[in-house]
């Protein structure tokens, strides 16, 4: 599909994934997400408050755990590549840009799933507690996943843009972040609005420029134009457009057990569209 | 290139290669051509340019201005540097490797993305040219300079490749390993287009036939290595150029 080669994207995912799961750092990383994610679905008063086998407790913290979760297995992907120099070996094999990041994001979402997967200890709980509906938890699992593969895109935008893992892990975290809180108030819709407005203006310079120089007056452009759309009232249905980009928003009805092709759009979309701009920001080196 | 062409005469052409970063030029109109079956060795201080023209010609880079041929093809072409890819090997500079994986696994990697039909041959290959059978089950973080550098050169040669580029291979290297590799150079050099880059003259002498020399990102010579030393030796020849004005202004 695309002209991508599976023997490719197979072998790059599987290093990433032998990588992190070769190395005591991730199972201390699944260790921790398995106990945070127990802790937030089980040492929440409401969840023995309310008498229910199900993860509602959960799903309130799930989109805040991903977002600490979800960056730190992204962060090295290309931070460390860049740092390594690893980078310039890999891209200058018979390999397609495109290839080279999508064999790294599943990769990352192998690693992401394997947590998933253990985490599912929770649903033994449940099991021992009462009788959980298998068809909800299967539909809040299947949210958790999407949510975390967005996130993932997100965070690997953020590893794309800077050699220091650190960096990465702090960019992936806020981009996340965004996505969490635009539906939480009004002004934080506001500020994700305004720095989609950038993000376009200067994807849009690079993709017709084809240039890096003055992308980033492209983009105070658009954040210029986004603020006038927001402040100046010019638009005034910015806030609630950028609140329904809200992540935690998309996955409710998952949560509740509703399986709607819109939030599943949504995600995909977001994912697709987030390796995207990885693409973009991979061919920079060429600018 | 079809299959069925013969090859060209010359393996590696540069014309008018210019590369800026902003306000700072990395290379300034820089042509040459290495002739196919040669060891070409690409001199010049550190900062001269030498990386940035060998980033560009792995198709690593995109030249700002000027055209690149390797083995036929344009790197800058991005269909065109996939079938280059598969016909040329390159060692980046200070060899990057990843750390956490052994030599067996990272040429099982390449072998892997390469496609290569009979990996574990070509691996056994590589491994034997590159006297690397006893670290293969090492992590290469683990291994030393030396070794790193082998393997390097073995995930390069792995394929079989016709043109090697080789960035400063023999950099950190002790004596003893920097005579093992340009042995291997030699070797390799007898069937394949090699452009290794360096700042060590004896290197020139000791591996190559022809010679670029590039100063401040511009082309001061390029030639045979009896024609740089012409006038005494490369030595004095090199100091020479690097006091010079580049040839384009004497021309």
């Amino acid at each position: 599909m695309f002209g991508l080669r599976g023997r490719v994207i197979t072998a790059l995912a599987g290093k990433e994934l032998r990588s992190f799961l070769g190395n005591p750092t991730g199972y201390v990383f699944l260790t921790l997400f398995i106990a945070t994610s127990a802790a937030a679905a089980f040492l929440d008063d409401g969840f023995f408050g309310r008498n229910l086998a199900d993860l509602a407790t959960l799903n309130r913290w799930m989109a805040l755990i991903l977002m600490f979760f979800v960056p730190a297995i992204t962060m090295s992907t290309w931070a460390d590549e860049r740092r390594a120099g690893t980078d310039e070996l890999l891209l200058t094999l018979p390999v397609r840009d495109f290839e080279v990041i999508v064999g790294k994001y599943l990769g990352s979402l192998g690693i992401y799933s394997v947590a998933l997967l253990f985490s599912v200890a929770n649903l033994v709980v449940l099991l021992l507690l009462g009788h959980p509906d298998m068809g909800l938890i299967v539909a809040t699992y299947l949210g958790y996943w999407l949510m975390g593969a967005l996130f993932l895109a997100v965070g690997m935008v953020g590893s794309m843009v800077t050699s220091n893992a650190t960096v990465a892990f702090i960019l992936g975290a806020l981009g996340c972040a965004g996505l969490i809180v635009a539906g939480e108030a009004p002004w934080a819709a506001g500020i994700l609005g305004t720095g989609a407005f950038a993000g376009l203006a200067a994807l849009i310079w690079l993709v017709i420029v084809g240039n890096a120089r003055f992308a980033g007056v492209a983009a105070i452009a658009g954040a210029g134009l986004g603020l006038g759309l927001w402040l100046g009232h010019a638009w005034e249905g910015f806030e609630d457009t950028f609140a329904a980009l809200s992540a935690p928003t998309h996955f409710v009805p998952f949560g509740e057990g509703v399986f709607r092709l819109g939030d599943v759009a949504y995600f995909v979309g977001g994912t697709v569209i987030a390796l995207y701009l990885c693409g973009l920001l991979l061919n920079r080196r060429h600018w | 290139m079809t299959p069925t062409e013969a090859p060209p005469p010359v393996s590696i052409q540069a014309e008018h290669l210019s590369k800026i970063y902003g306000e700072f030029a990395a290379l300034i109109d820089v042509s040459f051509t290495v002739k196919r079956g040669t060891v070409c060795a690409f001199l010049g201080p550190n900062g001269a340019g030498k990386s940035t023209t060998m980033k560009i010609l792995t198709g690593y880079l995109a030249p700002t201005r000027g055209k690149v041929s390797l083995a036929g093809f344009d790197p800058t072409d991005a269909e065109q540097r996939l079938l280059l890819a598969e016909r040329l090997g390159y060692l980046p500079e200070n060899g990057p490797l990843y750390g956490d994986m052994t030599p067996r696994e990272l040429l099982g990697l390449i072998a892997k993305i390469r496609g290569i039909s009979a990996p574990e041959a070509a691996i056994a290959r590589a491994t034997e040219r590159c006297a690397i059978g006893e670290v293969m089950a090492k992590p290469i973080a683990k291994l030393s300079k030396g070794f790193r550098q082998r393997v390097g050169m073995a995930q390069a040669i792995l394929h079989d490749p016709e043109v090697l580029i080789l960035d400063e291979p023999t950099s950190g290297l002790d004596p003893l390993q920097i005579r093992e590799v340009r042995a291997l150079i030699r070797e390799l050099g007898e069937s394949k287009t090699i452009l290794l880059s360096t700042h060590i003259l004896q290197e020139v002498e000791a591996v190559a036939d022809e010679v670029i020399v590039v100063k401040e990102g511009r082309l001061v010579f390029s030639g045979t290595v009896a024609e740089m030393r012409a006038q005494g030796s490369i030595e004095q020849r090199f100091y020479a150029l690097m006091d010079r004005p580049p040839l384009k202004e004497i021309a």
